[in-house]
């Protein structure tokens, strides 16, 4: 008898996307946004997990340490910066026709998904592509062949902070 | 993969170490369950809003957890890629750096802490 | 790709088997669970010892015969059988939960760091910034737990915990960059196996001294204990904590300990190199229990910092000393002095 010890990809894939889609449902529905945080930064983990699957390990490291370190405690701290009281209800369920707005996305997600698989034909696989990205290639490719998306980040990321800061002093 | 599959084998086992013990859900006791504050009674709510004031702090963090991530993926290829691309990873922190010493100008001419 | 015995007799050599593989050894044995427990077991006694002894006493002396080393043993069980108080509408899941995703989170690393040529579980091609980006999830868990308590004081201690981390990360990681640019790779194994003619303490000495500051930071240990600060915020936030989650958080936090100081002692102090009469592994030990000294000293000496000394010191000289230290390196690795080392 024979038991193959390694894990098929496709199990692990659907073990993580349950994973992730489960937290993204918990980080809308939930009542405390604090839970709601939470269900963010699971689904990010779960997002990393998917760059592992996909031969890109440097860029599952980049998204924990940015998102799930940086982003979800941003998140945390703007929460606690809106004052709210223990158990306050905001609006009832159903009166925003949720349900109907839900299954109107969800069908026009199938479709579209469909449309392309269709398209697609008999060359949709459900294992990863090849090639794998080590380190060691990303690294140099990054900066090399990237010089102007390297400026336009650095640019970005200042604007980002310059606005956040005239925000904070305007607090006063 | 095998190391993925390694690492969560790794730590599940340790998941189980500190909760040998299931302690029973209680009923709430509001004498007993009251938060510690050295003896005397809290008042006022606990979770109090914050100040915007130190909103700079996290958004300087967030912006250089980017940066030394791209440092790193420079770090380790210095030696085998040209010169030029040295050179504009350092024009990349010479143009956060000007937005850094703001923020830390800003942030440390209060005395809000 | 393992075959299953069928046969009832075989069993016991299948077991055997992988019992003894090198996975499971160093999945489960060493550098894996059992070490890991037993080590921050002995660091929280190590420390009570050397705080003591700093401070004319005595320390733990009645748990087991020499000196008190039993000591974790009977903390450990006196707190399992301690009530678990959940405070007045906290939130029970989180206040529950959390400490176990921190010790989940404390072992996690050590999946990449190498204690010897081939004690390494699993390396990580990353390995670098796999350690860098789950010590990250750190403040984020340390502020729900404090805010999931729902009390005062934690709160507090969990506000001031955040931004020390936050503040002192950052340097961390560009010190960090030193070591990289040095070694020219992200993989804990090759870092050390760069240092074996020189360790990179020599060449990176400023960012030896950052990386330091930034991992007393990090560990909230004096003098950075605002988020702990005794006299103040009684015990910061984990004051809610009892029991059995009291000594989950217990246990995350000497890991933490111990997984700096091993980091230390990898990235700075040349791992596992040393003369050969002792085994590699015992020479990391060594080094690491030598920094996890200097890290647990100054907490019996120094007095607490101030916050905005703080945060003026994390976010203003240390990170301008370890880009200053980047560039130097850059300098010394272009100019080809190090060479005769091999780097």
């Amino acid at each position: 008898m024979e038991v193959a010890l390694a894990v098929p990809p496709d199990i692990v894939f659907i073990i993580l996307a349950t994973i992730t889609l489960l937290a993204a449902i918990l980080a809308l529905q939930a009542k405390e946004l604090i839970y709601g945080a939470i269900g963010l930064g699971i689904s990010f983990i779960g997002i990393a997990g998917f760059f592992i699957l996909l031969d890109a390990p440097y860029l599952a490291m980049l998204q924990i340490a940015i998102y799930v370190g940086a982003v979800v405690v941003l998140i945390l701290f703007t929460i606690m910066l809106v004052r709210r009281e223990v158990g306050e209800e905001v609006i009832e369920k159903g009166e925003r026709g949720e349900g109907a707005a839900g299954l109107w996305i969800a069908g026009l997600l199938a479709v579209s998904i469909a449309g392309v698989a269709a398209l697609a034909g008999p060359n949709l696989a459900s294992t990863p592509p090849p090639g794998q990205l080590p380190v060691s290639a990303l690294g140099p490719v990054l900066v090399t062949e990237y010089p102007v998306p390297l400026v336009i980040l650095a640019l970005l990321l200042s604007a980002a902070l310059l606005g956040a800061l005239m925000l904070a002093k305007v607090e006063r | 993969m095998i190391w993925a599959v390694l690492i969560l084998l790794f730590t599940g086992p340790l998941l189980t170490l500190p909760y040998l013990i299931v302690f029973p859900k209680r009923k709430e006791d509001h004498f007993r369950d009251m938060p510690f504050e050295s003896g005397q009674v809290p008042q006022g709510e606990a979770r109090r809003r914050l100040s915007m004031q130190y909103y700079p702090y996290v958004l300087m963090f967030v912006v250089f957890d980017v940066v030394g991530m791209f440092l790193f993926a420079w770090g380790i290829s210095f030696t085998r890629i040209p010169i030029g691309s040295s050179l504009m990873v350092l024009l990349f922190l010479i143009l956060l750096g000007a937005p850094l010493g703001y923020a830390l100008r800003l942030a440390l001419r209060r005395e809000n802490w | 790709m393992v075959n299953l015995p069928t046969n009832p007799a075989d069993i016991l050599p299948f077991i055997i088997s992988i019992i003894t593989s090198h996975t499971f050894i160093t999945l489960v044995i060493f550098p894996g669970l059992i070490h890991l427990v037993l080590a921050s077991s002995f660091l929280t006694w190590y420390e009570r010892k050397l705080l003591a002894r700093i401070q004319l006493r005595i320390g733990p002396l009645y748990a087991g015969w020499p000196g008190g080393i039993l000591q974790p043993i009977a903390d450990g069980v006196k707190l399992i059988f301690k009530e678990v108080i959940v405070p007045y509408k906290a939130d029970r899941t989180l206040f529950t939960w959390i400490p176990l995703a921190l010790v989940f989170l404390g072992t996690l690393p050590f999946a990449v760091i190498p204690f010897g040529q081939n004690w390494v579980i699993a390396n990580l091609d990353v390995g670098l910034v796999f350690v860098f980006a789950t010590t990250s999830i750190f403040p984020s868990m340390i502020i729900i737990f404090a805010w999931a308590s729902n009390s005062k004081y934690p709160f507090i201690g969990g506000l001031r915990s955040l931004f020390q981390q936050v503040a002192y990360e950052i340097p961390m990681w560009i010190s960090a960059l030193s070591v990289v640019i040095l070694a020219r790779s992200l993989n804990l194994l090759d870092i050390v196996n760069a240092q074996a003619k020189i360790w990179f303490i020599i060449p990176a000495f400023l960012s030896f001294i950052v990386f330091f500051i930034c991992v007393m930071a990090e560990l909230e240990r004096l003098p950075f204990d605002l988020p702990e600060a005794e006299p103040e915020l009684v015990a910061g936030w984990y004051t809610e904590a009892s029991g059995v989650i009291f000594m989950a958080l217990f246990l995350a936090l000497y890991l933490k300990l111990y997984l700096m100081s091993t980091l230390v002692t990898v990235l700075f102090l040349g791992g596992w190199w040393g003369p050969a009469f002792l085994p590699q592994p015992v020479w990391t030990i060594l080094k690491t229990m030598v920094v996890a000294t200097f890290i647990i000293i100054p907490r019996g000496i120094y007095p607490r910092i101030r916050v905005d000394m703080l945060i003026k010191l994390g976010w203003t000289r240390l990170l301008i000393i370890a880009l200053g230290n980047v560039f130097l390196t850059l300098l010394i690795v272009n100019s080809g002095v190090l060479s005769a080392w091999g780097l």
